[in-house]
């Protein structure tokens, strides 16, 4: 008999195998599933790019329409992929259970994981089409551009530890917050520009952290961008922080509920 | 050696809290020794295992493992979108056996004698297939107490009877607590028995004791 493992170990190896099978099964499930992860925003990218770029203007704040609409977008689902698959982490994944190894906790952490480092891969084939479009997509201050895009995925673990959660213990609840992402699309400054909105709707409309999320990152592509005067990365951060926080403390407080039958 | 000390469970319904299933149920299974549950249906004979196997908590007591203990071996488990390797291999990573994981396959997909199907998605198998792939994987591990919830009754005749076999070899090294209803399998492979009944637990040494009082419960 081999010796016991520590827990860290344990953990390690449950993550490892959780990350390796949640790949499998969302790039290999369906007949081309890979095919339909980049199909789905590189449509969108695209009939957005030419409604706003072709017909109605070249550029806003001070940046080219096009490049605008793609990295909002893109950024955009840094957030949204994360958080919508995660959310349902708990319930897809009850069977797993019986393994005393696997907690709850793990699955969402995963499949976080898992979505933001498809979006990283998806955003990448998405820059290089635009730049073979012609288009400067190369960001100008890289490292901005990860800041963003780390604190939307952290936003979107900390959403999903709590989605998850509410999902699970009340289902109405979950499907509450589902209609949330229909609006969220719009009021995040994907589509069109929140710095053309007056005061004190701006102001409210700047609570979002995703709007904050979505302006840095296209700072970080352009520094000639007119960014929304309230934008701040520490606020996106914080909010991050604080859902994170209450995230995990819902998991470890219904951790037992969360399991049992 | 299992310790499960005063240990109440119940379940929250959607209409409340439930009955009592376990009211204070205390014992100790020594290390090596094979266990049958015995109880008529909602006794809470699964509701222990999955307290033993560390994967519920109970409302009051505490379970103390102090040997290496399996999951609670039943029809869970497998991902049907994935093929049977798929799963096997799953779960020798999060057992800590990701380096004779070639090994721990060869010897599943001999076991289970599954042919071509060992690569075909899970929920493509017949139940019977499906307790085939799941006996082979429990047999992988090397753990010090093995819990069954009816994980045996399954298969052809030929498959049981090599089931059996590997059952038998396998309690010959290792500790075993399982549930069946069938009077026959429990008498084979097991040497003493738990009765619960009316939330209680009663240990007896020898299996054919505790069939007895469980035949007397349920024929009064």
């Amino acid at each position: 008999m081999s010796q016991t493992r520590s827990s860290a170990t344990v953990t390690f190896s449950v993550w490892r195998a959780l990350f390796l099978r949640e790949a499998v099964s969302r790039m290999m499930g369906k007949r081309m599933a890979w095919v339909w992860l980049l199909v789905e925003p590189l449509f969108h990218i695209s009939y957005l790019a030419i409604y706003h770029g072709v017909l109605r203007s070249r550029s806003i704040g001070g940046i080219n329409t096009v490049l605008w609409i793609v990295v909002g977008v893109l950024a955009y689902y840094m957030f949204v992929y994360p958080a919508r698959r995660s959310m349902h982490a708990i319930s897809a994944n009850q069977a797993l259970f019986v393994y005393r190894q696997i907690k709850p906790v793990d699955t969402v952490l995963v499949r976080v994981a898992l979505e933001a480092f498809l979006m990283v891969i998806i955003t990448i084939v998405v820059l290089c089409l635009v730049g073979l479009a012609g288009i400067d997509a190369v960001p100008d201050d890289p490292l901005l551009v990860l800041a963003a895009a780390g604190g939307l995925a952290l936003t979107a673990l900390g959403f999903g530890l709590l989605a998850s959660v509410l999902h699970e213990l009340t289902p109405e609840l979950g499907k509450i917050l589902e209609l949330f992402f229909l609006p969220l699309y719009v009021v995040s400054g994907t589509i069109f520009a929140i710095s053309g909105v007056p005061e004190p709707y701006r102001g409210w409309m700047m609570l979002n952290p995703l709007a904050h999320g979505i302006e840095i990152a296209r700072q970080g592509f352009a520094s000639y961008y007119h960014v929304v005067p309230e934008t701040d990365i520490v606020y996106l951060y914080s909010v991050a922080i604080v859902v994170l926080a209450l995230g995990l403390a819902l998991q470890v407080r219904f951790k037992e509920k969360l399991v049992a039958k | 050696m299992i310790i499960v000390d005063n240990v109440h469970k119940r379940y929250v319904t959607d209409h409340g809290p439930g009955r009592w299933i376990l009211k204070g149920v205390s014992l100790t299974i020594p290390k090596n020794v094979t266990v049958g549950l015995v109880g008529r249906n909602g006794a809470g004979k699964s509701t222990l295992l999955r307290l033993i196997g560390g994967i519920d908590t109970p409302n009051q007591g505490r379970v103390t493992r102090q040997c290496r203990v399996s999951w609670p071996m039943s029809a869970g488990g497998l991902q049907g979108s994935l093929t049977g390797r798929q799963n096997v291999k799953f779960a020798c990573r999060i057992h800590g056996h990701e380096r004779d994981m070639a090994e721990r396959l060869a010897a599943v997909q001999e076991f289970a004698e599954l042919g071509s199907y060992f690569d075909e998605p899970v929920k493509t198998y017949s139940q019977g297939m499906r307790a085939r792939l799941q006996f082979g994987l429990s047999l992988a591990f090397d753990f010090d107490t093995y819990i069954s919830d009816e994980v045996t009754a399954a298969g052809d005749s030929v498959f049981r009877k090599k089931a059996a076999q590997a059952f038998k070899n396998l309690t010959d090294r290792a500790g075993l607590i399982m549930v069946s209803h069938s009077e026959s399998t429990l008498r084979q492979f097991c040497t003493a028995g738990i009765w619960l009944h009316d939330g209680q637990a009663y240990w007896f040494d020898d299996i054919g004791d505790a069939l007895k009082n469980y035949k007397e419960s349920i024929a009064a």
